[in-house]
């Protein structure tokens, strides 16, 4: 009896998101015009692009029951890379991306490298390099802003079939990511080390190898969401990536991924996740509602979506106990 | 012994970046004028702009009234914390004088305080305190009026081309005084004139992204918005993404053109208003701000007294229209570059 009920609750936690997601979605379309168009859901996913792709990699790390803080800051150092390369050396942009994605690899990789090899945990590891990274970047670029060449510009405003290019690319990446995690032998290890570490030593997985992975490929999704961001804006500001890994931490919560680990799924949940909160932000813009009730709401909900992933790790563990008790 | 090994050679790295990349720390000197500054970003051109035209004034002015200027400089990268704890470190560098500009308005009072504990005087630069501690001057441009300036200045061409102006006003941070007293002031002469009406406001926390984002949405939710109020043109490039997603980025006088009110006139701005994209701005007289905030600190230099208004040495900015741009003389962020290769 105790078990069906902790099952009704276990459910309403699984599919809590969905509720939420369908009542935000009711509400604005009957509050705000304009608010359920094909242009306006085009802008919205266009302006959530960025924080799709870099939350995809949160996704990844807080898969394996870890946390990089420091993701928004390599997007910011890698962009400025780039834009360092593009405005003083002449670099054309395609050749300048690559060093940005090259970077945001190696960026990831002394993550990994300093939580791994050097076994620091990952929280103060990623605090240190949150501040590090930005640092090397505000240096790179002396603090100013870099506007970026016409030809990025014009990439962050195009368009294919109606749609926004970085909502194709954001989507196309999200759909890969879900592959990985769900079918391939990474994605599966993953998700194996975040339901414990010991077993995975014991069952033969290379545990540093698949968290040094993990850590390169979140620095790689951070320079790719960098790279969107500075397109969108058209210039590299010291702005970008600020705070991201925090909204990046509150998407994913909210989209059912578990910040204990190896739970939840990068399709729906990184996707729920980041356009909950960008649904309530466009919402918020189109019914005019008081400037200072942005920050308070996104705080409530991210209040709210960290209390029910609490809640449901207890709940888990109450769910095991009293199977334990019936056998 | 490997590991040990290993964090000794990251922590040294570091260490080295550090001391590479900030150079070594600066010592007070005596018999020397010592200003600590400190900075809460430098992400903005007019920063800068503020920080080689003061330091040309104190040059200039000080050596005439027996003041040997030497700056202290540290950046604050945004963080409110990163600031107070800047500050205090120029406390404890015992400089002369420290001038702040302030990432947070209600959080710079405790600054203020540590500092007149240390019988430090204190100039609170751009950004005003939001808290009972004032610090001993304010020096700073004058955003009621340079927000009334531009909204009346809007007011007037809309009323003008006989248009009635539903207006997306784009916000500044809401903890920055200044951002708060060019909304305040556009609302006012929105009352007062009722020649627009304020349709939706916009925060954008001083964040490009939001900038973007925002002005979207809003052109999304208000199709026929026919005019918009930046607080602040810094994140033009932003703006002029989001008027291009809409179809909306056109010149004055094509048909679509959203008749575009700006405060600031940052370098981009320039560009896009020499272009025709802009209606009217209200200049941040860069110079204008260095050469009262010399004046302050030669003042607290010399014993002399601080007399001045009520609200602090205020500079008042200068209306600005395409058809004036080229006579109007001392604009920063046109002449700022040649001014620094000279």
């Amino acid at each position: 009896m105790k078990l069906k009920q902790l099952s009704i609750k276990d459910s309403l936690f699984k599919y809590g998101f969905y509720v939420i997601l369908f009542g935000v979605i009711l509400f604005f379309t009957f509050s705000a015009e304009y608010f359920l168009t094909f242009a306006n859901i085009n802008s919205l996913v266009h302006a959530a692009a960025p924080m799709l792709i870099i939350a995809a990699g949160m996704a990844f790390v807080v898969f394996t029951g870890k946390l990089d803080i420091s993701l928004g800051s390599i997007a910011y150092l890698s962009t400025c890379i780039g834009a360092v390369l593009m405005k003083n050396l002449g670099f054309p942009p395609a050749a300048a991306f690559i060093i940005v994605l090259l970077s945001g690899i190696v960026l990831g990789g002394i993550n990994g490298f300093i939580i791994v090899i050097l076994k620091v945990n990952p929280l103060i590891t990623t605090l240190g390099t949150l501040t590090a990274f930005r640092g090397l970047g505000l240096i790179l670029t002396q603090s100013f802003e870099i506007r970026m060449p016409e030809a990025v510009r014009a990439f962050g405003t195009s368009r294919i079939l109606g749609v926004f290019s970085d909502v194709w690319l954001a989507l196309l990446l999200l759909i890969l990511l879900h592959f990985i995690h769900q079918k391939a032998v990474f994605g599966k290890q993953v998700t194996a080390l975040g339901n414990g570490e010991e077993v995975c030593l014991r069952l033969g997985i290379r545990v540093d190898r698949t968290i040094f992975l993990t850590f390169m490929l979140a620095g790689f999704l951070a320079s790719i969401g960098g790279i969107v961001s500075m397109a969108q804006i058209g210039q590299s500001t010291t702005f970008l990536g600020k705070g991201m890994e925090f909204t990046a931490v509150a998407a994913i919560v909210l989209g059912g991924i578990s910040l204990f680990g190896g739970e939840g799924k990068i399709i729906p949940g990184v996707l729920i996740g980041v356009l909950t909160l960008e649904l309530i932000r466009n919402g918020l813009n189109h019914l005019g509602a008081n400037p200072y009730l942005y920050e308070f709401v996104n705080g409530g909900i991210i209040f709210t979506a960290m209390s029910a992933d609490a809640l449901k790790a207890r709940l888990r563990g109450q769910v095991i106990l009293v199977s334990d008790e019936n056998t | 012994m490997k590991k040990l090994v290993g964090v000794a050679f990251v922590m040294f790295l570091f260490l080295a970046a550090g001391v590479l990349s900030a150079g070594a720390q600066q010592e007070v000197d005596d018999g020397k004028y010592v200003v600590g500054v400190s900075w809460d970003e430098k992400s903005i051109p007019l920063i800068q702009a503020w920080e080689d035209y003061m330091i040309a004034e104190a040059e200039k002015t000080g050596s005439a009234i027996g003041l040997d200027y030497e700056f202290i400089i540290n950046v604050a990268d945004l963080d409110p914390t990163r600031q107070a704890s800047n500050i205090e470190d120029l406390i404890q560098q015992d400089v002369d004088v420290i001038l702040a500009r302030a990432k947070d308005g209600a959080a710079i009072g405790s600054s203020i305080r540590a500092a007149h504990d240390a019988d430090i005087p204190f100039v609170v630069f751009d950004r005003k305190s939001l808290t009972a501690e004032q610090g001993d001057a304010y020096v700073g441009g004058d955003s009621y009026r340079q927000g009334r300036s531009t909204a009346e200045a809007l007011a007037d061409l809309l009323q003008k081309q006989g248009i009635q102006g539903k207006c997306i006003e784009v916000m500044g941070d809401l903890k920055d005084n200044n951002a708060v007293l060019r909304s305040v002031a556009l609302n006012e002469v929105a009352v007062e004139t009722g020649a627009l009406q304020v349709v939706t406001q916009v925060p954008t926390e001083w964040d490009p992204q939001k900038f973007l984002s925002g002005i979207t949405n809003a052109l999304q939710a208000y199709p026929d918005a026919n005019c918009i109020f930046l607080a602040s043109d810094f994140a033009w490039s932003a703006v002029q993404a989001a008027l291009e997603t809409h179809d909306r980025y056109k010149k004055i006088g094509e048909a679509g053109h959203i008749l575009t009110a700006t405060c600031d006139l940052f370098p981009d701005a320039l560009i896009a208003m020499e272009n025709g994209y802009i209606d009217v701005s209200t200049t941040w007289d860069a110079y204008l701000h260095a050469k009262a905030l010399v004046e302050v600190l030669n003042k607290i230099g010399t014993n002399a007294p601080l007399t001045y208004g009520e609200e602090g040495f205020l500079v008042p900015g200068r209306v600005v229209y395409p058809e004036t741009l080229a006579e109007m003389e001392n604009v920063w962020s046109r002449d700022y570059a040649d001014w620094t290769a000279q």
